[in-house]
């Protein structure tokens, strides 16, 4: 009780501003697909794997933002040149895979009945996966002769 | 590019983390350095050359086939 209470008011706390919106927006996806599910009632297949794939990125995010609490904690930046490079790379990387998946996802919509929420839903977290995966990517590879 | 920052660091009896705080980064930055998993920026490499005293090219060297 006392952690959850010494918890909370850190967050109110400046030191911590940045690490507090990343617990913050997860907070939000969940209550958000709490209530989705709590509204839609019985769920599809399609609706389960999405659940699944919110519940991994959510947690991916849990870690990331417990990384920049301890890097907070011990006084060393949040960000620093190699965490933005490794950001910016990953993005970039992202960005063009995501390109691809869209095209694929406009080739798939003629051949599989897919309403758009789905499609658009289905889209929207496989950016988010694709994402999360050149991330790890770029960080164990590491960056060099850049 | 190598560089000689874990064989100075223990020379310094420098830890990691303390390292990390004199140059204004993460551990982890100092970590993928001592692997030479990153190359630092011009600004970097100056800063962790100013911490051990010396010139720039004694902490971190170009390979022959670079």
């Amino acid at each position: 009780m006392c952690n959850i209470s010494n918890f909370v008011l850190d967050i109110n706390n400046n030191v911590m501003k940045k690490s507090g919106l990343v617990f913050l927006v997860a907070i939000l996806v969940v209550a958000s697909t709490i209530l989705w599910i709590a509204k839609s009632g019985v769920l599809s297949g399609v609706d389960v794997l999405q659940i699944g794939v919110i519940a991994v990125l959510v947690i991916l995010a849990l870690v990331f933002g417990y990384r920049r609490l301890t890097s907070e904690r011990r006084g060393e930046p949040v960000e620093d040149e190699l965490s933005k490079k490794v950001m910016m790379k990953a993005s970039a990387w992202a960005y063009f895979i995501s390109l691809y998946m869209w095209v694929f996802m406009i080739w798939l919509k003629d051949r599989v009945t897919f309403d758009t929420e789905q499609l658009l839903g289905t889209g929207i977290l496989a950016m988010a996966v694709i994402w999360a995966l050149c991330w790890l990517v770029v960080y164990w590879r590491g960056i060099r002769d850049e | 590019m190598n560089n000689r920052i874990r064989e100075l660091r223990a020379r310094h009896n420098l830890t990691q983390e303390e390292l990390a705080l004199k140059v204004n980064v993460r551990r982890e930055t100092i970590v993928f350095l001592e692997k030479n998993k990153y190359n630092p920026s011009l600004k970097l490499a100056f800063s962790i050359a100013r911490v051990f005293g010396l010139p720039i090219e004694e902490v971190f060297q170009m390979d022959d086939d670079e």
